[in-house]
């Protein structure tokens, strides 16, 4: 929008014609992105996102060193383009990275981007006292040290095939000088968290909550201004409220259109659709652990035999079909089948339910004649599911599995509860049962912090249901280690089948995602673990400009200064 | 006069008194003792968590924790509220104005539609008009707020897209628009969720008002006043309707709790930021602290509401004035 | 026998010939509105007593939740079926059966709380009339909804039994109040003074003649209290602080296609529709039943 201001400016003092290369592509640039969600984004602290809200603001105000490609190549750092680092090499020994970073790079309250903020990011991301779901992900790196301004180098304990994947991928780089006076404990609800300073192509402008959230084009960018000039969130209270906004026009983009809304689309001809490929995939999570006592076992789930007999009278194949239809497919296990090591013909627990009944019975539960909910020595084979009332799809697959385990005697009571309530449930492992789903990440390495033993010890690692089995982790770890492709997949599908038989959760679906786009929208690559990623690269042509795309410039306000700080 | 108004200030802080007792009662009953877990909750700042402490005292005998709490009260803490991160005050008095604003509109259409259709009712008494519009009074009177809510939301936001869906202004236009746009927003945002409280309301004071209106229409002054030869509508006009408003008056106050049910219903199914949805907001959160705290002034709210009708019955009223 | 009260003039003053109810139903049936009211009720009542004869399919069965799902309004599914394959109809009827016995039983938590209450504070008169008066004003304060939430927020996953009890806890004040009032003029009646002093028991007295004047308030309340129930408990349900899944009352079932209402449209209509029904009748049979009561 500046540069077509400047060009007029110029046509007017040189009383020519304004055709040419400068306005064509300044035509380009503004706009509005207006995207429909359900629900505020948890905490802007890349370190500590854990809605898909959050990652998606979080990702454009702030910066990796380095992003991965689209091809989601995570062995060594082919695949790998610049960020903050516009260039990096390796030590002899492989140990160590030494990153260089842009000297262009500035935060957007005017400091520049230091190597020291490199150091403090990771250091703190290893605190535990911070509560990041990222640390036992980053156990490789040791520490990172700073020769200069401009140069970071990461210390590994071992090699990797996927060592710098580890280095840039998990962590997003936050400004040390406003973090650093700030306990860690206290970051979540401390105010520099509502007024998120990053170095990325957007810059946040304001957060109400229920309502919205703006962030405006950094136009100064290092990288270069972003097309769109504005993104704005608009917060709907549930599900059917968002999609009617996107279908009456008030915002531009749904991410996560389901079956019976695409006739819907179908009747707007200025929407569009589009399937994509994504790294999730849902499951029912079993505690392992009793929720209020966290050194005992739970009552029920310790008990692999009566977790697989669980899963034997879930009928998962037609729940796929009756939530999803042809939207997904049914999980595998705690992977995807876009990984090149996961054999899409892991032996599954088979649906069997009469099989389910003699194991329950073998186990003592017997059917009662009263109310045809087995009980042991008294006990009803009882517990609650919790779910989130905002995700449409685990609700419904709560009341499908509740009918088909009645038949099997088990009495299963759904809990509603907001997400941020879950989340903290998660945390502290207050839950009996739960619908989980996981945006994975590009390496299948990443399975361990959400099922291996170092993420079910780390208070705030993602193991929530605290499943342990060393033989696992060891399977996982060997798979990580080998440098030899056919390898690498052997050991996955030993770690798979075996995390299948133990059943700690019973697997449900493997989405592919469809998002719903005004046509206006000319959209970039939607990459599979995160389909905003290249919302800067995202632009709208002149001739299609809608009324809220042109806001007047002088309504962006200059950059946010946090408390006390001193100007550059 | 004024010594009414003493005495019923003094009874409406006694109320108030009883309702803080009531809200201890139940912060106490309640399993899981929800305000302590504040205290051990990490994303609650520490500075919070000693302030909260000292108010609330847990470790302290029962009696004691009571006399903290009646005087936090007073002194306007009604504690944290662990989903904004933001004490429960402000929560809710930042998000009052907007439920005054919407039950203020949907009171005064009500009460207009509602005494209108009334007299309308009352003027064709006995005919095809006044059986359809009590059918249709009592059908908005039976309805359930949320279900009317969900209906209009429905008709005019999807079937016939007039209206904005939910929210108080458009989140993606309003900061830029000019002062003249900005208040048109606000307007069309408030259009609907104030038409829907306003059937509900309505419904209400028509039903009544229609009664009042028959039971004044046979009295001595009403056939002095046939005799001397006024027309019937100028009879409705000039004496029944003021004698029949009186009832009105204390009407208002009696309808205030209904208005304010109905408007966290409107508040939640239109996301109108008001009291009402952050009090439903709360209950998927568990945020208890927030749910006490709009039991208290919603409970406040009305005992003034009531207050205020008493007095204006009082001055209104000639037989009570003359002492 | 010594101190059984004779029928005199002043006793029948108190004492009517015939039951003020059937009075009271006698005289409404007289009116129109209020015959259709009583038969599309009792229609209504029956349908839900006989749910598992009348309802064609079981309430929570999901036959084929890929093939059955989401159905519109057809022969075989009259009101159409749910995202679970549910037939909606059944569960309507179903819906109509728990919701009515909600009703009915918290009223009748209700009737009987607010009949003690109204009862001990009017007898017992002087400081404890006064506390007890003040305590019911500031129940009446906060308005009801209000105090569910905050009741059942602090006590999630409660049984259907719990749900009634608190339900009936919070609707019993205006009751209380009337009662109070009725125990008070009769405290003061001539009758009683000139009965004490034929030598009867004043409490025995006031048993005696305070209850046939105290049914007509009651039958009244009942039936207000009974619709004001049900609309209550939908509201709760569709807040998911009602009945629990997968149980079907009215309000759930809206609950439940409350996500995509606009397609799902059946799943909002019906259940509403047949509240609103019933709701209206109890409304214009309570209303009549106190215009009633309030001419004699």
């Amino acid at each position: 929008m500046a540069a077509m201001r400047y060009a007029g400016l110029l046509c007017a003092l040189a009383m020519c014609g304004c055709v040419g290369t400068e306005s064509s592509s300044a035509k380009n640039s503004g706009g509005t992105l207006a995207i429909s969600t359900g629900g505020d984004p948890d905490v802007l602290i890349p370190s500590l996102v854990q809605s898909v809200q959050a990652a998606q603001m979080t990702d454009m105000i702030y910066d990796r060193l380095a992003d991965i490609g689209d091809s989601l190549n995570i062995v060594n750092d082919k695949g790998f383009v610049p960020r903050l680092a516009d260039h990096w090499t390796w030590a002899a020994d492989s140990l160590s990275i030494t990153f260089h970073i842009n000297p262009k790079a500035k935060w957007h309250d005017g400091f520049p981007v230091r190597s020291s903020d490199v150091r403090f990011t990771v250091a703190s991301a290893k605190d535990s006292s911070l509560g990041s779901p990222v640390t036992p992900l980053i156990t490789n790196i040791d520490s990172v040290s700073t020769p200069d301004s401009l140069t970071a180098v990461y210390w590994f304990h071992a090699r990797s095939p996927q060592q710098f994947y580890d280095a840039v991928y998990q962590l997003s780089i936050m400004p040390e000088h406003v973090w650093q006076s700030i306990p860690p404990a206290s970051w979540r609800a401390s105010d520099a968290a509502r007024n998120p300073i990053g170095s990325g192509q957007y810059r946040f402008l304001r957060w109400i909550p229920r309502a919205a959230v703006e962030l405006v084009a950094d136009t100064a960018n290092y990288r270069g201004a972003p097309k769109l000039s504005r993104l704005v969130w608009s917060i709907a209270p549930d599900f059917q409220a968002a999609v009617t906004r996107f279908l009456t026009g008030e915002t531009d983009f749904f991410e996560q259109l389901r079956l019976e809304n695409l006739p819907e689309v179908a009747k707007h001809p200025e929407l569009r659709t589009k399937q994509y490929h994504a790294l999730q995939y849902s499951f029912v999570q079993f505690n392992l652990r009793d929720p209020a006592h966290h050194d005992r076992p739970h009552p029920l789930f310790s008990n692999r035999e009566l977790r697989r007999a669980l899963t034997m009278a879930t009928d998962r194949a037609t729940i796929v079909r009756s939530v999803f239809g042809a939207l997904a497919l049914p999980a595998l296990g705690p992977t995807v089948r876009a990984y090149p090591t996961t054999d899409p013909n892991l032996t599954q627990i088979p649906f069997d339910l009469p099989r389910a009944r003699q194991i329950l019975d073998s186990l003592g539960w017997r059917v009662s004649t009263s109310d045809s909910v087995r009980r042991r020595n008294g006990r009803p084979l009882q517990f609650t599911l919790s779910v989130p009332s905002s995700s449409k799809v685990r609700v419904q697959t709560a009341v499908i599995l509740q009918e088909q385990l009645r038949q099997a005697g088990v009495k299963m009571d759904v809990e509603q509860l907001d997400f941020p309530v879950i989340v903290e449930k998660d945390r502290k492992r207050t839950f009996d049962a739960t619908i989980g789903q996981w945006n994975t990440q590009p390496s299948p390495g990443a399975v361990l912090g959400s099922w291996g033993i170092g993420g079910s010890r780390a208070s705030s690692g993602n193991n929530h249901g605290s499943y342990e089995n060393p033989v696992f982790d060891a399977y996982v770890d060997s798979a990580l280690a080998s440098f030899d492709p056919a390898k690498r997949k052997a050991y996955f599908t030993s770690a798979y089948e075996t995390i299948i038989q133990d059943a700690p959760a019973i697997w449900l679906a493997e989405p592919s995602p469809t998002v719903g786009y005004h046509s206006r929208l000319q959209l970039a690559t939607l990459r599979p673990d995160a389909w905003w990623i290249h919302i800067p690269e995202w632009w709208i042509p002149a001739d299609k400009r809608i009324p809220r795309d042109n806001t007047p410039q002088s309504a962006t306000p200059p950059p946010a200064q946090p408390a006390g700080q001193k100007t550059p | 006069m004024l010594r009414y108004l003493a005495q019923r200030l003094g009874q409406a802080a006694v109320i108030v008194a009883i309702v803080a007792a009531i809200t201890f009662a139940l912060i106490h009953l309640a399993p899981g003792d929800p305000f302590s877990d504040m205290m051990d909750n990490p994303n609650v700042n520490e500075s919070v968590r000693q302030t909260l402490r000292a108010q609330y005292g847990f470790d302290r005998p029962l009696p004691e924790q009571f006399v903290r709490y009646v005087n936090s009260l007073a002194h306007g803490q009604l504690g944290w509220s662990i989903s904004n991160q933001r004490p429960v005050l402000e929560v809710l008095g930042s998000a009052l104005p907007n439920t005054l604003l919407l039950m203020g509109v949907a009171l005064v259409g009500s009460f207009t539609l509602g005494i209108l259709i009334a007299l309308i009712q009352v003027a064709r008494r006995g005919s095809i008009i006044d059986y359809t519009l009590s059918g249709i009074s009592l059908f908005f009177f039976s309805m359930p707020d949320f279900w009317l809510a969900i209906l209009t939301l429905l008709t005019f936001t999807y079937w016939l897209p007039v209206f904005p869906v939910g929210g108080a202004v458009d989140p993606v236009m309003h900061e830029y628009m000019g002062l003249g746009g900005r208040f048109i927003d606000r307007l069309w945002h408030l259009a609907l969720p104030a038409l829907t409280l306003m059937l509900l309301a309505s419904a209400v004071v028509a039903r009544y008002q229609r009664a009042a209106l028959l039971d004044v229409l046979p009295a001595d002054y009403i056939r002095t006043a046939r005799l001397k030869g006024l027309t019937e509508r100028e009879i409705l006009r000039r004496h029944a309707l003021r004698n029949a408003l009186l009832p009105i008056i204390s009407l208002v106050g009696l309808s205030f709790p209904a208005l304010l049910t109905g408007a966290f219903f409107v508040e939640k199914i239109f996301a109108w930021p008001g009291m009402g949805l952050a009090v439903m907001s709360a209950i998927g959160t568990r945020d208890y602290p927030l749910v006490v705290g709009g039991v208290i002034i919603g409970s406040i709210m009305v005992t003034f509401g009531s207050l205020l009708s008493d007095l204006l019955y009082a001055w209104a009223d000639p037989r009570l004035r003359s002492h | 026998m010594p101190g059984q009260i004779q029928d005199s003039a002043a006793t029948r003053l108190a004492r009517p010939r015939e039951s003020p109810l059937a009075l009271g139903v006698r005289r409404i049936l007289r009116r129109p509105s209020s015959r259709v009211a009583f038969f599309v009720l009792g229609v209504i009542v029956l349908v839900g007593l006989l749910a598992p004869l009348v309802a064609p399919y079981n309430p929570s069965a999901q036959p084929d939740i890929v093939g059955l799902k989401d159905l519109p309004p057809s022969l075989a599914h009259p009101f159409g079926t749910d995202p679970y394959s549910r037939d909606v109809l059944s569960r309507v009827i179903y819906g109509a059966r728990l919701s009515l016995m909600i009703g009915v039983l918290a009223t009748i938590v209700s009737l009987t709380v607010g009949v003690a209450y109204g009862a001990i504070s009017g007898y017992a008169g002087g400081f404890l009339d006064a506390v007890m008066m003040r305590v019911l004003d500031a129940f009446l304060s906060i308005p009801r909804l209000l105090l569910l939430i905050g009741v059942l927020v602090a006590w999630p996953n409660l049984s259907i039994g719990a749900l009634v009890v608190f339900l009936g806890l919070t609707g019993w004040f205006g009751l209380s109040r009337i009662v109070r009032g009725q125990v008070l003029a009769l405290k003061h009646a001539e009758f009683v003074t000139a009965a004490q002093a034929l030598g009867a028991s004043r409490r025995r007295i006031l048993w005696r003649h305070l209850l046939p004047n105290l049914v007509s308030p009651i039958v009244v309340a009942a039936t207000l209290g009974v619709a004001h129930v049900i609309v209550l408990e939908a509201g709760l349900s569709y807040l998911g602080i009602g009945v629990p899944k997968p149980l079907a009352s009215w309000g759930n079932i809206i609950q439940d296609g409350a996500d995509q209402v606009a397609t799902l449209w059946w799943m909002s209509l019906f259940p509403g529709l047949f509240m609103v029904l019933t709701v209206m009748t109890l409304n214009v049979l309570g209303e009549a039943l106190r215009d009633t009561y309030e001419r004699r």
